[in-house]
């Protein structure tokens, strides 16, 4: 057919600068600008940095000298051999929970997908329950049931313990108690297949006359495949990264996790941490690319489409009971495990005395409120820092097209997968002292996103950004000659200056907004004069738990007020910015000099993100470990919401932050609250991340279980996981609560648990 | 003109190892104000694509657009005044019907007197006067449309874009949508531009129709130019059918011309002289021919006939040309079976011509 579209020539476009075109869709909008280069920021900063620097650490001596000395062990004749063994035992272990974790994942997805289980609602919860409690609970509980001095081993069956004997400890434990602590991973993934599964195909199979076993053997199961090689490789993961249970119950075996807590917890020898972590790094990282890119493409069944409506029942009654029985079995197990961590907390001393006492609850309350308050506090402070960033993130990644967008998506599902031990390392090594590079490259990304949406002409931008640090100079000049208070004290003054102006030449906005900012930055210092006094009172109440649970209060105010200064220095460059887009007056542009200049002092001010010791530090861990959860609950609601809505609302005349607050967020609210209470639940639970960022000033309540029971305290730790649980249950359910009201209101949307 | 697309290419870079895609290929476009423009193409032409650039949801690879004599090409979507319907409606779900439609204009920061007025008056004009507080979810496919028309009216836009607003409507809710969009356009004067695949819903409301293949225009022009005029065979076998005769130009003038095909000669009117001995291509529109028993320019046997209700189908063999043909006149509503021979007439006054490249 001769068309005139055949006869055309073709323009040709460089790939670059298609990419750049690409961009400059989302450049348009300043603050989708500025979410995209805070999220990428925020990567970089707290998980590609932190990782390239324990991977690079472990091969260097404390000198700094090249050394491969903690990889030759694996082929050293005298270490060798354990080295080995202990790299073969920790694969092993993954081989063998990711094993039992798939088969018994199965088992219930198929139970209570296609087997009509009674108490379906409860059997899923309770299957979720291990997924959202302290890293180490299934062991604790492991141990109080079966173990030496253990409720059923001694007390009901009487076996008494000699050396020889196989006990609960050792490979054998280990992996059943990882079995039941990862296994509802695998569940969701299949349960969620299952149930998506097109039953016309099996249907169509047994029209032409094929047997069930048939069936599910040429059908159902290799349509099952990549949900069970997707769920097989990521529970391998988790087994690797578990550091709780190891701990515990490993017995004479070692696996890396443990390895690598041991040479930082007792030979306080960062580089061989740093080279097993590379060791334990490397399976994690090749299974993890090939679950993401390679299995879960081969999926058959659309992830993202609605549930199908009609499902496949099982009805012979001789492939439904033993699933039946099996999932009750399990979860007959599951429960007990759970009762017998309460019991522990009440149990005078378990395995001789079973008599009900306050007595541990009273100790914990009295030693641990503190580490209790300080874990709560911080992560009812992480949550929302995770969760939106995770929702910018899914956005970005489900919205735009840019150019890394993979790698974007990549990196922020990376900081909860690798174990976090190594992730834990690498903020030590990271961010002890002040992260020279990374506070470059905040520097830079701030001015060229500053003077580059500020200003048009080249020449214009050049005169700012030059203006602006010479006089950052100026500004951290005066800083070292006095002290750092006096410069946050002389950027406060300029801003209240600025703010001043702007009010009286009738810009009230940006008025009222420097103004507050100002009054902001003087209360870095102006705060200790609330503080200190409060501290003093407290410091009078007489002693006793009510005083060690609020002697931390001051703590908490300062944690708002006293921001580390590279994050102040955002926030000032970030409103200016914002404030003075619009608005191109000679006032405006020098104005916006000054607060380049301020926000660049800031950001270089005393030792700039050297954040251990400090609560932050413990944040952007939290936010790191629980953001992949939060992205993915996000990525899966804004796929459902058709793209034309946002859109409408853009060319309506509203901007991207307009668009997000007003129609994108009520869509994904009920996603978003199962971020924030998964979140919270991932930062209550998290151990092996922050272990090495705890400080006696901020203590985490999973490390304290672990200090109390290194130190023999069973009954203790049994009591502060029995809390902890306890307070995720109460999360959880006001989710349950929430969510139920608003899909009542709205009708017909549906979150689905975990998933 | 008030809208200008000069030279816009769009090429969209390879992605998830699919290969590059050039979806706009020099795209010219010149539109005036109030106008309704149809950009009418099969699927993957580029219609949606280059909808999409005025509405600034994508920024072309190369090119400029105007609007109202200002260079909008990279002006961000919620600047340019513009609004449009989605093909899937995109209503608001977590708002009523008023909330939807004042939208844009809470956006505005419009007082709220002027708001309700203004809401007001846009859904008596699309009749859902009354339906103020009913949710989206609440409404039928049709009420939805209007609520997505309304949203768009209501803002008074510089343009209106509407991407193929009623590809979601059944067939007789779409042809009374048809003509209500049309009469409010033109009540209300707004310049639209309007994509669909549909050549009736094209030729039923535009004033021009742009029609795309490939990313390229292949025509503009009135619906009547397009369908009498169509000046490819893409052109002429997507509106409406058309049969391609090669013919012989024997001699011709600046406006007329004497072909040889079927083993006889017609007079054809021209737009220009064409060169002896050359071929041209005969577009024969199946239902501007008429077949009888009688007289007629020259014979032909019935391979196939087909009875279709309102009209009667025939595939008739002349001259080793397989012709289709289709039969309207209520006159002449007798059926020829297969293997009947009858005579055809052309009217060779409305035949057009292809001249061949």
């Amino acid at each position: 057919m001769s068309t005139n579209a055949d006869l055309k020539p073709l323009r040709s476009v460089s790939p670059f600068r298609q990419r750049m075109q690409e961009f400059s869709l989302i450049f348009r909008d300043h603050v989708l600008s500025l979410s995209l280069l805070l999220s990428v920021l925020f990567l970089i900063a707290f998980i590609i940095y932190p990782l390239t620097k324990t991977a690079i650490n472990g091969f260097f001596t404390l000198d700094g000298q090249f050394s491969l000395e903690h990889f030759k062990r694996f082929f050293d004749p005298y270490y060798g051999p354990l080295a080995r063994k202990i790299f073969g035992d920790t694969l092993a272990m993954g081989l063998l929970t990711a094993t039992g974790g798939t088969v018994l994942g199965f088992i219930f997805a198929y139970a209570i997908v296609r087997c009509r289980m009674p108490g379906k609602k409860f059997i899923h919860l309770l299957a979720l329950v291990p997924t959202v409690s302290p890293p180490f609970a299934i062991a604790l509980s492991s141990i109080l049931l079966f173990g030496r001095n253990g409720m059923i081993t001694k007390s009901f069956l009487g076996i008494t313990f000699t050396s020889n004997m196989n006990d609960i400890y050792g490979m054998d434990g280990l992996v059943f108690v990882q079995v039941i602590t990862f296994f509802s991973v695998a569940y969701l993934i299949l349960r969620a297949m299952l149930e998506r599964l097109d039953p016309s195909m099996e249907e169509a199979a047994r029209s032409m006359g094929a047997g069930k076993i048939h069936i599910f053997r040429t059908v159902t199961l290799p349509l099952l495949i990549p949900g069970i090689a997707g769920s097989f490789l990521l529970l391998f993961v988790e087994s690797l990264a578990d550091l709780g249970n190891p701990l515990f119950i490993s017995g004479n075996t070692t696996v890396l996790s443990a390895q690598i807590f041991l040479a930082i917890a007792g030979e306080y020898d960062y580089q061989k941490a740093s080279a097993l972590a590379v060791v334990l790094l490397i399976p994690t990282l090749v299974i993890f690319l090939v679950q993401r890119y390679y299995v879960s493409r081969r999926s058959y069944i659309s992830v993202t489409g609605k549930p199908t409506s009609g499902l496949i029942e099982e009805k012979e009654g001789w492939i439904r009971w033993p699933f039946i029985i099996v999932t009750y079995l399990v979860c007959a197990l599951i429960l007990t495990l759970y009762i017998a961590i309460m019991y522990g907390s009440f149990s005078t001393a378990w395995g001789i005395d079973y008599s009900f006492t306050l007595e541990w609850w009273k100790q914990m309350f009295a030693r641990g409120i503190e580490s209790i308050l300080d874990t709560t506090f911080l992560s009812i402070i992480a949550t929302p820092i995770a969760v939106l960033l995770g929702m910018v993130v899914a956005f970005l990644v489900v919205r735009k097209n840019f150019a890394g967008k993979e790698i974007v998506d990549f990196t922020s599902n990376l900081g909860g997968a690798v174990p976090g031990t190594i992730l834990g390392i690498g903020f030590v090594l990271a961010f002890s002292t002040s992260p020279g590079i990374l506070v470059f490259v905040l520097f830079f990304v701030m001015i060229i996103f500053s003077i580059g949406v500020s200003f048009q002409t080249r020449k214009e931008q050049l005169i700012t950004g030059l203006s602006g640090i010479a006089i950052a100079f100026l500004l951290n000049f005066i800083e070292k000659l006095t002290e750092t208070l006096l410069l946050v004290y002389i950027i406060a003054a300029i801003i209240l200056i600025f703010g001043l102006i702007e009010l009286f030449s009738h810009n009230r906005k940006a008025g009222r907004r420097f103004i507050l900012l100002a009054l902001y930055l003087f209360s870095y210092g102006l705060i200790e004069y609330v503080t200190y006094p409060l501290s003093q009172l407290l410091r009078s109440i007489p002693s006793g738990i009510f005083k060690n649970a609020i002697t931390q209060l001051p703590d908490y105010i300062k944690l708002f007020f006293q921001l580390p200064h590279p994050i102040l220095g955002c926030i000032v460059i970030i409103i200016s910015v914002l404030s003075f887009i619009e608005k191109k007056s000679k006032l405006g542009k020098t104005a916006l000099i000054f607060m380049i200049g301020c926000s660049s002092a800031l950001i270089f001010a005393g030792k700039p993100l050297a954040l251990v010791g400090t609560p932050y530090i413990i944040l952007a861990a939290y936010a790191v470990r629980s953001l992949p959860a939060s992205v993915r609950s996000g990525v899966a609601s804004l796929q459902q919401i058709d793209p034309s809505i946002e859109e409408a609302s853009a060319i309506m005349g509203a901007d991207a932050q307009y668009t997000f607050r007003k129609v994108t967020l009520p869509l994904i609210m009920p996603a978003m609250l199962a971020g924030l209470i998964f979140s919270f639940t991932r930062h209550m639970t998290s151990l092996s991340a922050i272990l090495f960022l705890v400080s006696p000033k901020w203590r985490i309540v999973t490390a304290s279980i672990l200090s109390e029971w290194e130190q023999g305290g069973i009954s203790m730790a049994a009591a502060y996981s029995t809390l902890i649980i306890f307070f995720v249950l109460i999360a959880i359910i006001i989710l349950y609560i929430v969510t139920n009201r608003m899909i009542k209101r709205r009708g017909g949307i549906d979150i689905t648990w975990g998933a | 003109m008030y809208l200008n697309l000069e030279n816009i290419f769009k090429v969209f870079p390879p992605r998830g190892g699919a290969s590059e895609v050039t979806a706009v290929n020099d795209v010219t476009l010149k539109i005036e104000k109030g106008e309704l423009v149809t950009l009418l193409g099969p699927s993957g032409c580029g219609k949606t694509t280059t909808l999409r650039l005025i509405g600034g949801f994508e920024v072309p690879s190369s090119g400029t657009i105007n609007l109202d004599n200002e260079d909008i090409t990279s002006l961000p979507t919620h600047k340019r005044g513009m609004s449009m319907v989605f093909q899937s409606y995109a209503i608001f779900p977590h708002l009523n019907v008023f909330e939807n439609v004042a939208y844009g204009l809470n956006v505005m920061k419009i007082s709220r007197e002027d708001v309700e007025r203004r809401v007001n008056t846009v859904l008596g004009l699309v009749g859902l006067t009354g339906f103020e507080t009913r949710a989206p979810n609440q409404l039928s496919g049709g009420q939805q449309q209007r609520v997505a028309l309304a949203r768009a009216l209501v803002l008074e836009p510089k343009v209106l874009l509407l991407d193929e607003p009623l590809s979601n409507l059944d067939a007789k809710l779409r042809e009374q949508m048809r003509t209500e969009i049309r009469r409010i356009q033109q009540e209300l004067g707004i310049t639209s531009i309007y994509v669909t695949h549909d050549q009736i819903e094209a030729m039923t409301l535009s004033d021009k129709v742009v029609v795309m293949n490939k990313g390229v225009i292949e025509q503009i022009g009135t619906p009547h130019e397009i369908y009498r005029y169509p000046n490819s065979r893409f052109v002429a076998n997507f509106i409406g059918r058309a049969n391609f005769v090669d013919a012989e130009v024997n001699s011709s003038t600046d406006s007329r011309a004497t072909v040889k095909c079927f083993g006889t000669t017609f007079d054809i009117n021209t737009h220009e002289k064409l060169e002896t001995g050359k071929l041209v291509t005969l577009i024969l529109r199946p239902e501007l021919m008429s077949i009888s028993e009688g007289k007629g320019d020259f014979q032909g046997t019935v391979k196939r006939s087909l009875y279709l209700g309102n009209a009667i189908e025939y595939d008739i063999e002349a001259d080793n040309h397989l012709l289709t043909f289709s039969e309207t006149h209520p006159d002449r509503m007798k059926m020829f079976e297969p293997g009947e021979t009858i005579n055809i007439e052309l009217h060779n006054e409305i035949v057009h011509y292809l001249k061949n490249k």
